[in-house]
């Protein structure tokens, strides 16, 4: 039996009618093996919900293959169900009940006794605001209970997509820790994402989708690995710092008044190289590859709205 | 069954339905009241009045000229084997015929308030079936179900069976509540039911209630294939109104019978007559415009529009990208 939660093959969803057709997903093959947090990216109308919609039986492939847990889906897809959390696109709820009547219902209709409603609920901090109306509910407290609502069934697998949509950065570092925290304990999460900074940090591993295609997936140190890491040096001249550096080799690039050097192994040679020449080192940072830049270095495009965060990530972690 | 429970309990939570219940309840005890009211018993004072009215009545010169014309000849006022002494008891009114108002009787009201409380109920129901699911489309909780329910056939027919089960056990104690009520005033005020009456009554119950039933379902069936209440009572209104006209309107000796109208009234009705404006009577021709629609092919019709419309939103709805 194959490890793999998660198999498509040739997997394509056309949408429209015969004069104007539109394929959201063409040919994809996505892989997820069991365990772990894996990372599901691509720009907006990359596929990514597209796909999941199709995983979850929502909606019909045109051809393809799909299996969840070794099983074929659609047709078994009742028999892994149990098995599977998601949330689609926004969360969905009835406005007029209040979160916990929400839960209920949907718990009562697999079985799930009541108490369970109360675990989830707290597990996402909103034990204190069941009994208000979904209506009144913020954007962050929604999503909150879409994901309380997935882990009703104790899934094997959760398929969140886009889950920190509108929560404040206190929600998404708490989101975060516990789609981590269910990662580590066995389950399987397939986090769709736009925001590469936050799949970076959340994900061991990713696949990377465009255009309804399969670009690039694997663990994510190894991919990350792949791109090569840069020095970023400020000086007294950096004109003379260029030349020694490039005279010795070295890979160099300006960035206005500072070099970025490709590689960050030995910042030591740097600094006495620069110094047996006169040139003194004002600042020395190691920038590492991101997945913006991989996915840049992939697709030659930024992916839209990733920029930003990416480089409040790139900051961070200088 | 877990299924049919939670939507139970998702039909009785919205409140949009709680209040059309609640005006279907209001209506009929509004009705059950201005019923009893109107029939209310006579006073001494009824009494002398139409009595007073009566006597005022028989002095009148004409009327007695024409009792004293029956009485010569009888025969051709009052048909074959009449008398003379029958005249006056004929022609002369009673106090009866001055009273302000009839006593209750179950079975006048069945076939004015009764059927038309049965079918405003029935419109009732039918939003609140429509808005069930409606609501269900529109807050994209639909989604939801199905993922917690894959099995779309099952959570079809779940639907359905709150639907059908709620509306039928609405009708029923709103309907039977109406009746009994009725009968309870009769009774107070000594007034016997006939058998046939009370007997015509509890089939009425019976079909209104399994209308409301399949009715209910089948509004539900539409909003599941339209996704939409808004479309679904667009429709049901052109059905009701556009369906009317139209169904006068073609050249189809006859057509009255395919009105829904006719068959909703057929079916509720103890006995539906109803004018064939469809039926085209040459000037001099001996032509029935009056038609008698019965139980059964009023059932049959509904019963075959409800399976289609059942049918089609199944396949649809298992069909469809949700």
């Amino acid at each position: 039996m194959s490890d793999l939660v998660i198999e498509t093959r040739a997997l394509r969803k056309v949408f429209g009618s015969r004069g104007r057709r539109i394929a959201a997903v063409d040919g994809l093959d996505l892989e997820v093996p069991a365990g772990g947090v894996h990372g599901f990216l691509g720009p907006n109308g990359s596929g990514k919900t597209t796909t999941i919609r199709l995983l979850l039986g929502l909606a019909r492939p045109t051809s393809g293959e799909m299996r969840l847990f070794g099983l074929k889906v659609p047709h078994q897809l009742p028999q892994v169900m149990d098995r599977i959390g998601a949330v689609v696109e926004e969360p969905r709820f009835t406005p007029s009940f209040s979160g916990r009547k929400n839960l209920t219902l949907l718990a009562r209709s697999i079985g799930v006794p009541r108490s369970s409603v109360d675990s989830v609920l707290q597990q996402v901090g909103l034990e204190d605001r069941g009994r208000e109306s979904y209506a009144a509910y913020s954007l962050g407290m929604r999503q909150r209970l879409a994901i309380a609502a997935t882990l009703l069934r104790s899934p094997d697998l959760l398929i969140l997509d886009e889950p920190t949509n509108g929560l404040d950065p206190a929600g998404i570092r708490d989101i975060r820790d516990m789609i981590r925290g269910l990662g580590e304990s066995g389950v399987t999460v397939l986090l769709s994402s736009h925001i590469l900074a936050e799949v970076q940090q959340a994900c061991h591993a990713v696949s990377i989708i465009g255009d309804g295609k399969l670009l690039a997936g694997g663990r994510v140190d190894e991919m990350l690995g792949e791109s090569e890491s840069r020095t970023r040096v400020g000086c007294t001249d950096p004109r003379a710092a260029r030349r020694v550096l490039e005279s010795s080799g070295h890979t160099v690039t300006a960035d206005g008044d500072v070099l970025l050097v490709e590689g960050h192994e030995h910042p030591e040679e740097i600094t006495r190289l620069l110094a047996e020449h006169q040139v003194y080192v004002t600042e020395m940072t190691a920038v590492r590859p991101t997945l913006e830049s991989f996915f840049l270095k992939l697709t030659g495009h930024p992916m839209q709205g990733a920029a930003a965060d990416a480089e409040t990530e790139r900051e961070e972690e200088s | 069954m877990r299924l049919l429970g939670v939507e139970l309990s998702r039909y009785r939570s919205r409140q949009a339905i709680v209040l059309l219940v609640l005006l279907g309840v209001a209506m009929a005890v509004v009705l059950a009241g201005v019923t009893a009211w109107d029939t209310r018993p006579l006073t001494d004072r009824d009494r002398t009045e139409a009595a007073a009215q009566a006597d005022l009545e028989s002095q009148r010169p004409a009327l007695r000229r024409e009792v004293q014309a029956c009485e010569r000849d009888p025969l051709s006022y009052l048909g074959p084997d009449a008398s003379a002494a029958e005249c006056a008891d004929a022609l002369v009114p009673s106090a009866e015929s001055y009273y302000p108002r009839q006593a209750l009787d179950l079975g006048s009201v069945l076939n004015d308030y009764g059927v038309h409380l049965a079918v405003v109920l029935l419109g009732l129901l039918l939003v609140a079936a429509s808005t069930f699911v409606g609501a269900d489309w529109a807050s994209g909780s639909m989604v939801n179900q199905v993922l917690f329910e894959p099995r779309r056939v099952r959570l079809w027919m779940a639907k359905a069976g709150a639907v059908g089960l709620s509306s039928a056990a609405v009708a029923l104690v709103v309907l039977g509540g109406f009746w009994l009520a009725l009968w309870l005033v009769a009774r107070a005020r000594g007034i016997d039911v006939p058998d046939r009456d009370a007997q015509q009554v509890l089939w009425h119950l019976l079909r209104a209630t399994v209308l409301a039933a399949a009715g209910a379902i089948g509004a539900m069936a539409l909003t599941m294939a339209f996704r939409h209440t808004v479309a679904t009572l667009a429709l049901l209104f052109v059905i009701a109104v556009g369906g009317e006209i139209a169904v006068n309107l073609l050249p189809v000796d006859g057509a009255g019978r395919w009105s829904v109208g006719n068959n909703v009234f057929g079916w509720l009705d103890p006995r539906h007559r109803y004018f064939d404006a469809s039926i085209d009577c040459a000037p001099g021709e001996r032509c029935r415009l009056i038609e008698t629609m019965t139980h059964l092919e009023a059932g049959l019709y509904l019963g075959v529009l409800l399976a289609v419309t059942v049918v089609v939103s199944v396949l649809w709805f298992r069909r469809r990208d949700v």
